[in-house]
């Protein structure tokens, strides 16, 4: 029976009720005479503690709260591409329709529209057994997404009766029946799932291919893999975001989620009015036909920001079951944590470090712990990854702080962004000497198979040039630079040439906001040969000012936008042109 | 809530700090009003901060200096606090409450508006793109603003940012539009002083007729700072949403809002984050400055200016912290350059504007804008760099081309960035001042800008 | 918030009505002549920036232009201004003539059935019959006749100066709901003023 209680006490997001006995842990239940939605979030004696997911202003002492019998839940089903939703999935175009240009309270609205009508494709028969997570058939969500409808995962599987036939069908038609015995259970084309529930898989591999962004800085430096966790932590400022759109707009993956945790509003505008627009670079479609949006801004109640983590993670997880590659993109998970603390410090818990709860780093664990790559539930066999990334928002950019801290434990990649990079210009102000993956080992094997042999060495020796720089610049920063030798002043050039040709990326060029692996490759192998040929014209008697004058320079340092995916042989054509210009200055004695 | 406000209770429990905890209460919601009554009479106004269990923790804005238990009468007034808005309330100054302080009648409201706003749903904001030429060259060629943004200015004490903020008040204007502007002013515990300067800046340039002020200066209560931005930005929205205008809002100081903000959880006894401030600094921040934006189908728009001074100059403490996430870029002033007598002193380095890009280039400024500014950012980032070195190794230490690096900082800040209070450039001016900064440099330095561009505009000297 | 009108059931609607139709001529004419008044202020200051504009034109052109916008802005702030004192002194007056018809309304018939409309209403947002019912001497006979109905209701023997309705308090003294006319017509003057302004054609 569902609980019928009366508000006792309320405080902001927080709301107490008694009569409440008959309450489950979080459960859903409608508070007060504006039926504002709430979840309980602990029990004592008949009094339920309720985070409220909508503004509590005006809320009452003696309004009702009615329980749902339901734990938070998702819906799950075609028509989730391309939406924005809230932080407990309620499409923000259906609730414009009822409060106009701001959010209004108690309205409730269903995810996907149920009555829009999708062409179903069968695949399997009246007779055929099904277990739970099987494909019954098939329909086209959008241009890009083929979306399999799957038994739910927590299903008790049967035989297959009353299949319909291929056709058009809306969400609610009954597409199957399944018995077993004696039971009859009716399949359609959506289902729930709670949020707070890990969807169940086959088996887990290990992530061995790269997920491609089309950043230099991450794709040749510091890679993640398909189904594995990164995290982007940074002060204001140094660009996160737009490092986190950049990833949303061109990683190789078959569906984005992109969650807005206490973010700007206008941020979610941003990829609303852009990704329409923007193309992907394998299908030429729009990219919003792969995109899921889930917005809950930093002035959206605070309870829904808890709550937007894992209701993205879910629809994540349920993609990754029709056996697609998703990635994840939460901004930020600061504010999730933020969101955690202020209800643990309404329930009055004992506070840990910061203010914290105890649990932030259990959350934390548990919430990376839903990234991989897997074997789905049910048949046919499906691969699908779910790749989370996790922007951090230090407080004064301290990485020592917990959230930061324990989220390093749990992700395997680490994008150190850094406010003095930023500072100067440097796009995307990725720090190379902090950040790490750990990931590199995994995927080198797809690099040698698909772009080079070489690109392992090739990516070693460059990364070396930039740490002999980093113990050079010491040297610079007490001595300035003519004390330096000519070789080493080379590593110098050599370094700068690969921030601006390599590290260095502008988003806003329409040619270099994304790079393709062989662009990676070939401007990271220019970059190499230009410092063996440097050390070999210096040997013969070149000097520095000679090398540094060489026409190529400047020409290698525009080639991110001068040179288009599909213009490799200018690149070729560079390296030849540097060839060429090292021989005229080589074997020049010049006197000084 | 329904009309059944009005209870006035008598039994008071409590009073610490700014708060008044009233006991036996069992009609009265969270958020709602309160007529805080003294034993005099005197009327003072506050809101419920948790009502539950027959008790309720009211937050009273004007102090409780002189309240008692006994005598004290607390009435709980059955709605939020609203503000009383119509188009007349153009050309007039109120208290930090949103009361008449101007000598004139209450306005007579069109509307009346719940203070705290709501949030605006993200599927409904439009983009914000439109060019505000400020005719402050650093500000419109490196940092720019756009209609709808939130860009503050983070200072120090003692600097001139009101200086710079009543400048941009007094020029600011959208190239190519008639529609109308408006500014809203809201002093946040500033000195009487450094209102007036405002409010004088703004008469002399005849924009008073289309200015709100909201006035709580150093002397008034410190609890009522919480509510004075949130009356400017309720009175903002309505003239923007409704009347369809372009609307300045220029809130100083940030500082002293979450001070009063630190001084309610204190009083509350409720974990501390940061330097004492409450954990959920950040969302309450976001709710003010979240309330700048522009709408689908709607003419008008709301731009933030809100300016805070750094404790100690300290960029990481929570209040510009805390700001800088929350809001599009930020234009910070340096101490460095203020103490040259450099105006407006700002450092760009540290400063940025996030909504530039979409607001720069062809059909807005100019199609070179973004990639010359970029240079300049690079250019004068080394010249930094160079400076450095210069100090430790003496410029013989420099290489030739280090020394136009040099150069090229005095120059930028020289010609560039000083500007006279009332110089008002345009963006042309702007623009060709830039090139010749960079100009400064030979081309094989210049690797942010495309070659057609500089065919263009480069000037060798 | 209400949703109800906010003069309904009571005789002050009417009241107020009658007085508008009776003064609405007088003050209409009132505020012409104030408008009349702050436009002739806007043009006794042209003439006045005339003079200014010549004198500096030789200054330079954006000079003048900044004093020209300085002297119109003030100009029509003051002209506004004084619009707005004179719309106030017209809705101060409709209310004086409002209270004062009311004070001086006859306490019998329908009177009685508003006072127990104001009863019914305090002692429901109270919760509670068990009060002290406090009213002016005026009224005490209509409110005596109604507390019957009230079971544990009491008429204090103290008398408030108000000009009529009730304010009644919980018998331990802790709660306290003010119905009385002047509570009431304060807690909506905004709505009435607002009322009254568009009467005279103020709509802003």
């Amino acid at each position: 029976m569902a609980a019928q209680g009366r508000i006792v006490w309320v405080s902001g997001p927080a709301v107490r009720a008694d009569g409440m006995a008959d309450a489950k842990m979080y459960e859903t239940v409608v508070v007060g005479d504006s039926k504002l939605v709430g979840e309980v979030i602990r029990l004592t004696g008949d009094v339920a503690f309720i985070q409220v997911y909508e503004s509590t202003s005006g809320l009452k002492p003696g309004e009702p709260v009615l329980g749902t019998g339901n734990p938070l839940s998702v819906m799950l089903g075609p028509g989730i591409i391309g939406q924005l939703y809230d932080g407990i999935q309620r499409p923000l175009r259906e609730l414009s329709k009822a409060s106009g240009s701001f959010i209004g309270r108690g309205i409730t609205t269903s995810p996907v529209d149920m009555e829009k009508k999708y062409h179903f494709v069968p695949t399997v028969s009246n007779g055929d057994e099904v277990a739970a997570g099987n494909v019954i058939g098939t329909v086209q969500e959008t241009d890009l997404i083929e979306h399999s409808i799957m038994v739910p995962p927590d299903h008790q599987g049967g035989k297959i009766t009353n299949i319909v036939s291929e056709g058009d069908y809306d969400l609610e038609t009954e597409l199957a029946t399944t018995e077993k015995d004696g039971q009859t259970i009716s399949l359609k084309m959506y289902h729930k799932w709670p949020v707070r529930k890990p969807r169940p898989y086959k088996n887990r591999y290990d992530p061995t291919v790269p997920l491609l962004t089309g950043q230099r800085v991450i794709d040749t430096f510091f890679p993640i893999a398909k189904g594995g966790t990164g995290s982007i932590p940074g002060a204001f400022g140094t660009g996160k975001t737009v490092t986190l759109h950049q990833i949303a707009k061109w990683a190789d993956s078959q569906v984005v989620v992109y969650i807005g945790c206490g973010e700007r509003g206008n941020e979610m505008t941003e990829v609303l009015v852009e990704f329409p627009h923007l193309k992907d670079p394998r299908s030429g479609k729009p990219l919003m036909d792969r995109t899921v949006l889930v917005a809950n801004t930093s002035n959206m109640p605070v309870a829904a920001r808890e709550a937007s983590i894992y209701t993205g993670v879910t629809i994540a997880e349920y993609y990754r079951d029709m056996g697609k590659d998703v990635v994840l993109v939460a901004d930020s998970t600061s504010r999730w944590a933020e969101a955690l603390r202020e209800m643990s410090g309404r329930l009055e818990e004992m506070p840990a470090e910061e203010g914290y709860p105890s649990y932030l780093a259990s959350r934390l664990a548990e919430f990376y712990e839903r990234a991989g790559r897997v074997r789905a539930a049910g048949s046919p066999d499906r691969d699908g990854s779910v790749t989370l990334i996790g922007a951090v928002s230090p407080s004064g950019g301290d990485f020592t702080e917990p959230v930061t801290t324990h989220t390093m434990r749990f992700i395997k990649t680490f994008w150190a962004l850094d406010a003095k990079l930023a500072y100067s210009r440097h796009y995307p102000s990725i720090n190379w000497m902090n950040s790490y993956s750990g990931y590199l080992a995994d995927i080198a094997k797809w690099w040698s198979e698909n772009i080079s042999e070489e690109w392992f060495n090739i990516r070693s020796e460059t990364y070396g040039v930039l740490q002999r720089e980093d113990t050079l610049k010491e040297i610079v920063r007490l001595l300035g630079p003519e004390a330096l030798p000519d070789e080493e002043k080379l590593i110098l050039e050599v370094a700068r040439m690969v921030k601006i040709a390599l590290l260095q990326q502008n988003s806003f060029d329409d040619v270099d906001t994304y790079c393709s692996p062989e662009k990676q490759f070939k401007l990271m192998k220019l970059c190499v040969d230009f410092y063996k040929k440097g050390q070999q014209a210096l040997k013969e008697g070149a000097s520095l000012s000679d090398i540094r004058e060489l026409g190529v320079v400047s020409s290698l340092l525009k080639a991110r936008m001068d040179v288009k995916d599909d213009e490799m042989p200018k690149l070729d054509q560079l390296d030849k042109d540097m060839q060429e210009q090292f021989k005229s200055i080589s074997g020049v004695k010049v006197s000084n | 809530m329904s009309a059944e406000g009005g209870v006035q209770y008598s039994k008071i429990a409590e009073i610490k700090g700014p708060l008044v905890i009233v006991d036996d209460v069992d009609n009265a919601a969270f958020d709602e009003l309160v007529e805080v009554e003294t034993k005099d009479g005197e009327r003072r106004l506050g809101k419920v901060l948790e009502v539950g269990n027959g008790k309720a923790i009211v937050q009273v804005f004007e102090g409780t200096t002189g309240l008692s238990i006994s005598g004290t009468n607390a009435k709980f007034v059955g709605k939020v606090m609203e503000m009383p808005v119509s188009k007349e309330v153009l050309g007039r100054v109120f208290d930090g409450l949103g009361r008449p302080k101007d000598g004139l009648p209450d306005p007579i409201a069109d509307k009346f508006i719940d203070i705290n706003g709501e949030p605006m749903n993200p599927e409904q904001r439009e983009y914000p793109k439109d060019f505000i030429q400020t005719g402050v060259s650093v500000i419109d060629g490196l940092m720019t603003l756009v209609r709808g943004q939130k860009l503050p200015i983070f200072s120090g004490s003692g600097m001139s940012h009101n200086l710079l903020a009543a400048q941009i008040a007094r020029q600011a204007s959208v190239v190519g539009t008639d529609d109308d502007f408006a500014v809203v002013f809201a002093a946040i515990g500033v000195q009487y002083s450094e209102a007036e300067y405002f409010r004088r800046s703004l008469e002399e340039s005849g924009a008073l007729k289309r200015s709100v002020l909201f006035l709580n200066t150093a002397d008034d209560p410190a609890i009522e700072r919480i509510i004075t931005p949130r009356v400017a930005l309720t009175v903002a929205e309505y003239l923007a949403f409704e009347l369809g205008m372009h609307v300045l809002v220029v809130i100083t100081d940030m500082t002293n809002y979450a001070e009063a903000l630190r001084e309610i959880s204190a009083a509350r006894e409720e974990v501390p984050g940061r330097k004492g401030y409450p954990g959920y600094l950040y969302t309450d921040l976001s709710t003010l400055y979240e309330r700048a934006g522009k709408l689908n189908g709607k003419k008008g728009s709301v731009t933030q200016v809100p300016i805070l001074s750094m404790p100690s100059d300290d960029i990481t403490h929570p209040i510009p912290d805390l700001t800088g996430y929350i809001t599009e870029g930020q234009i910070v002033v340096g101490r460095d350059l203020f103490r040259q007598g450099v105006y407006p002193p700002i450092n760009i380095l540290m400063s940025l504007s996030r909504l530039m890009k979409d607001g720069i280039g062809e059909g807005s400024t100019r199609e070179d804008h973004g990639e010359i500014s970029n240079q300049v950012y690079d250019a004068y980032s080394r010249a930094q760099e160079v400076r450095a070195l210069a100090g430790i190794v003496g410029k013989a230490g420099l290489t030739e081309i280090d020394l136009k690096y040099l150069d090229l900082g005095d120059t930028f800040e020289k010609e560039f960035l000083t500007q006279a209070t009332d110089e008002n450039r345009t963006i042309e001016e702007t623009l060709t001042l830039m090139w010749k900064i960079v100009s400064k440099l030979p081309k094989n330095e210049i690797t942010k800008i495309k070659d057609k561009y500089v065919e263009q505009y480069y000037k060798e000297e | 918030m209400n949703e109800r009108h906010p003069l309904a059931n009571s005789a002050l609607e009417q009241t107020i009505d009658k007085i508008l139709n009776q003064t609405e001529k007088e003050i209409s004419s009132n505020i012409e002549s104030a408008l009349t008044d702050s436009y002739q202020t806007l043009d006794d200051s042209v003439p006045k920036l005339e003079q200014e504009y010549d004198k500096i034109v030789a200054d330079g052109k954006k000079e003048a232009d900044k004093i020209e916008k300085q002297i119109m802005g003030s100009s029509d702030i003051e002209a506004r201004n004084k619009h707005l004192m004179a719309l106030e002194e017209a809705v101060d007056k409709v209310f004086t003539q409002a209270l004062d018809q009311i004070a001086n309304t006859d306490r019998s018939g329908d009177y009685s059935n508003l006072i127990k409309s104001l009863l019914d209403e305090s002692t429901k947002i109270l919760g509670t019959t068990e009060v002290v019912v406090f009213t002016n001497a005026k009224d005490k006979d209509a409110v005596q006749s109604a507390l019957p109905n009230y079971p544990g209701s009491e008429l204090s023997s103290e008398t408030i100066d108000c000009l009529g309705g009730v304010k009644i308090q919980s018998k331990d003294g802790t709660m306290t709901f003010d119905n009385t006319i002047d509570a009431r017509i304060e807690r909506l003057k905004p709505l009435i003023r607002k009322e009254i302004a568009a009467k005279f054609g103020v709509s802003n």
